[in-house]
């Protein structure tokens, strides 16, 4: 009996562990992967190392990661110490608020934290970037210092520092020199706390950073939506730093007794260790300067999955810049984030965004004599009537929305129905739409026979009661650029996406058709646009002529599936890559096809709030 | 020793700015409704008369519910968990232990990010199922660690002393090993129910954007739909949520104890 339990308690417990370290031996394994499968285990190979190291967004994050941990660590250190030391000598009523407004960033939600520090730079017009991380995570650093610190100093006997300033030292010393040492056990917990609580950090990061300074869990967070094993790797680094480090501490003890070690180190003069912490100080304060170099800089905010990484790279080496890139998950969050008091100098919104930035004096107007390339773009994509003489807003991509499905899943009969194929049960728990409020509305709108850019609360209610019914009745999962991988990899019958993500997830899938219904899909332009505040218009007009340019244009058109506003890169690219690929080249002859136009504020937020409740029922 | 006093003021300066402005400020947007402006306030309860609508008191609902079963199977998988170790020799114990908390040193959304990888080859992406693995996967150390403590740190001559006054194992265990080990299995409990009530990425990213609970609703108002005032008003009703169990937990504890 007693052997049984034994046996099963040790079963238990060798099941929780594999529950914590499968996934985290599942990436490590799979960096070594030769292929970008997850699935599958190729072959070995160090491949997604080297991009790793050459991924520079990357390794700007890791050292931002980094920076800050240290930074803020140490600055909350010596706050949340010296707060200690001086709490123990407060006045009852002072100690015991100052630890209660202190327990307040401990107990609350990061959320809450995060929103209220994102309220506060924003309205000390703060910009968003290194700084207002850095401050964001000293201010939730601190709190744990203080905690694992104030009570070592409680501990203390209150004539300690007296019997040192009696024999003579200076109040000064007497910190330095007796009661800091005294608690440096808690001193010393504080700091790895602080420290892994900063470099840990994703739910204050995300809010308050801005200008392109991401952390190490920006990074992850935003890759999470494509297979990418880079991250894998950059992943497999950091576990074994950790565990390293954790091994390191925790055998520390064990080899501070042994006595290569106690030689050693007292060989090493304290000048010597001073000298260290100095050149420590001086590599972190040089980095800072590194990541704020003094190029000409241009910041461009394009929706995910969106563009050819090299032309970014090209386009910097060309013109002696840097390009801060951003990217946005949808319009409305970009619209959120530039309302929010982000600068830009270049913005690739789609159609009826673009009207609405114009329409609230945002934007400047685009200099068409600085444009060389301007004639080669496709006329019937010029003066569109979101943008009547094309003063704001030059082409970036165009095309349309449909439906992705899989040949050997869907019957063609069902597709008959047009959009109502997206509510036959038969396709339950097997479809995806697309996370975006216009775009789903589009749908339940385009079904019902009525215009996309419809102001009738009733027609929206009954959209709205369509997309309900259709959750109801299929339960579709909306999501966004995630959409890719999945369909490539065959896992769902149906997906929402725009032709040109259609296109490419085409050419790596054989099975997969696209077919926008005949009753009438959206059709789409997006556009590159210069926003008022822009700092460098010259560059950034630069920038609109480099997209514009055939080979460049080719070659961003290939890399991400779109179709290109270019008439002689949209030509070569649907007879040579994408030849026969049906949602490579947008039908422009349906009558029922139409744009997105501007919706007045009030329409906008009926919508949205209409779309909150879709998605939480 | 008056010398020291002064050395709280720097710090009293900076709380005051970093840590109650901000809340204030939440509170300033969750009762006016201008929008992201502060220049012409106008004072108005409409955020908080959101929530009667249902849709919303469904978030509510929904992720309190998520959060109780999330305790629970935290709870009953942990204390086994933690009751195993602690019946370990102490070296071993040590080593468990270990194991248990490198997992919360290692980035979370990296393993978020791993689960996913696991979890899409088998199909079972957008799920609850997905959403229940990785919060419990998450969470979990945050329970087995008090838990632990607070029973290795027992008196095991009660155990002793109520199995020679007669009591059965079972008996035992729910007299006095489980009331003695109360405070650790509190503040886990609290731990895990502020942790998982408030999370927004594990349902972003396991469950698909359908999956709404209360952290995912503030992200939206902020990120996506730009209406401040009534994410900072469903801020302000999570924090008092949380704030309000902790207190709740706090007198349980006191009054087990009395």
């Amino acid at each position: 009996m007693k052997k049984l339990t034994r046996i099963s308690s040790g079963l238990y417990v060798a099941l929780c562990f594999a529950f914590f370290y499968v996934p985290i031996i599942i990436t490590m394994i799979f960096s070594f992967n030769s292929s970008r499968s997850f699935a599958k285990f190729t072959g070995f190979s160090f491949q997604w190392y080297e991009a790793l190291i050459n991924d520079s967004e990357i390794m700007a994050a890791v050292g931002v990661s980094v920076s800050v941990a240290i930074i803020a660590t140490a600055i909350s250190t010596v706050l949340g110490t010296v707060t200690a030391i001086g709490l123990s000598k407060s006045r009852r009523i002072l100690k015991e608020w100052v630890l209660n407004i202190n327990n307040i960033p401990i107990m609350n939600p990061d959320i809450v934290t995060a929103i209220g520090l994102m309220i506060l730079f924003t309205s000390m017009k703060l910009e968003k970037g290194y700084l207002t991380m850095l401050l964001a995570h000293i201010c939730f650093c601190t709190p744990y210092v203080i905690t694992s610190v104030y009570p070592k100093v409680r501990e203390l006997d209150v004539n300690i520092a007296n019997a040192a300033m009696d024999l003579g030292a200076t109040p000064f010393q007497a910190l330095v020199k007796v009661i800091v040492p005294m608690i440096k056990p808690g001193i010393y917990a504080g700091m790895l706390l602080a420290f892994t609580m900063s470099i840990d950090d994703f739910v204050v990061s995300y809010f308050v950073s801005g200008n392109g300074v991401e952390n190490i869990s920006m990074i992850v967070y935003n890759a999470t939506k494509r297979i990418n094993p880079t991250i894998n790797a950059l992943s497999t680094i950091v576990i074994l730093v950790i565990v390293a480090a954790v091994a390191i501490v925790n055998t520390a003890p064990i080899i501070k007794r042994q006595r290569w070690f106690v030689r050693l180190s007292s060989n090493i003069p304290l000048k010597m260790k001073r000298f260290c912490m100095l050149v420590l100080c001086a590599a972190v304060c040089a980095g800072l300067f590194l990541i704020g170099g003094e190029k000409r800089t241009l910041k461009v905010y394009n929706a995910g999955e969106y563009i050819d990484d090299t032309l970014i790279e090209e386009f910097e080496a060309e013109n002696d810049c840097a390009v801060i890139y951003e990217t946005f998950d949808s319009n409305e969050s970009m619209y959120t984030k530039v309302m929010s008091g982000e600068r830009y100098d270049i913005i690739i919104p789609s159609d009826y965004m673009i009207e609405r930035l114009a329409k609230e004096e945002l934007l400047q107007k685009v200099d068409k004599t600085k444009l060389s390339n301007l004639k080669e773009i496709i006329p019937s994509l010029l003066n569109r009537p979101f943008d009547p003489e094309n003063n704001y807003s030059i082409p970036y991509f165009w095309g349309n929305v449909g439906i992705l499905y899989d040949r050997t899943v869907v019957a063609e009969e069902d597709l008959k129905g047009g959009w109502e194929v997206l509510r036959n049960p038969k396709y339950k728990d097997n479809i995806y739409m697309y996370n975006s409020e216009r775009d789903s509305f589009m749908i339940a709108l385009k079904a019902l026979g009525y215009s996309l850019n419809t102001d009738k609360k009733s027609e929206l209610d009954e959209a709205y009661e369509w997309l309900l019914e259709q959750k109801k009745m299929v339960n579709p999962i909306y999501v966004g650029d995630e959409v890719i991988d999945s369909m490539i990899a065959g896992s769902r019958a149906m997906a929402i996406v725009y032709s040109g993500d259609a296109a490419y997830i085409m050419s790596e899938n054989e099975n997969l058709g696209f077919f926008a219904p005949e009753i009438g899909t959206n059709i789409w332009i997006d556009g590159m646009v210069i926003p008022k505040d822009c700092k460098d218009a010259e560059l950034a007009h630069k920038w609109i002529d480099f997209m514009l340019k055939p080979e460049n244009a080719s070659r961003n058109s290939e890399a991400v599936g779109y179709s290109s506003p270019i008439e002689s890169s949209f030509e070569e690219i649907s007879s040579s890559v994408y030849e026969g690929n049906e949602a490579y080249v947008p039908r422009q002859d349906n009558e029922a096809d139409e744009y997105f136009r501007y919706q007045d504020p009030e329409t906008k937020k009926y919508c949205a709030e209409l779309w909150t409740k879709v998605k939480s029922q | 020793m008056r010398h020291y006093k002064n050395l709280v003021k720097p710090y009293l300066v900076w709380s005051f700015v970093v840590i109650l402005v901000p809340l204030f400020m939440i509170f300033l947007y969750a009762v006016t409704n201008s929008g992201n402006s502060l220049i012409n306030i106008q004072f108005t309860f409409e955020n908080f008369l959101k929530f009667t609508e249902p849709v919303y008191l469904e978030v509510f609902i929904t992720s309190i519910r998520l959060g109780i079963i999330t305790v629970g199977i935290c709870l009953v998988m942990g204390y086994t968990m933690a009751y195993i170790i602690s019946r370990c020799k102490e070296k071993v114990q040590g080593f468990l232990i270990l194991l248990v908390t490198i997992p919360m040193w290692i980035n979370m959304i990296i393993r978020i990010y791993a689960w996913k990888s696991i979890l899409e080859p088998l199909g079972l992406m957008y799920t609850d199922f997905a959403v229940m693995v990785g919060q419990i996967c998450e969470f979990l150390p945050f329970m087995i660690i008090p838990i632990h403590t607070s029973l290795s740190k027992m008196d095991k001559s009660f155990v002793e002393a109520s199995y020679d006054l007669g009591a059965n194992p079972i008996q035992t265990f729910f007299k006095i090993t489980f009331k003695l080990s109360i405070p650790g299995v509190l503040n886990g409990v609290i731990m895990v129910f502020l942790l998982s009530i408030s999370t927004f990425m594990i349902p972003q990213i396991l469950g698909g954007g359908q999956y709404m609970l209360i952290g995912n609703l503030i992200e939206k108002q902020f990120v996506e739909i730009g209406d401040w005032n009534f994410g900072s008003a469903v801020s302000l009703v999570l924090a008092i949520i949380i704030l309000v169990s902790i207190r709740w937990m706090k007198k349980i504890d006191k009054g087990e104890n009395s």
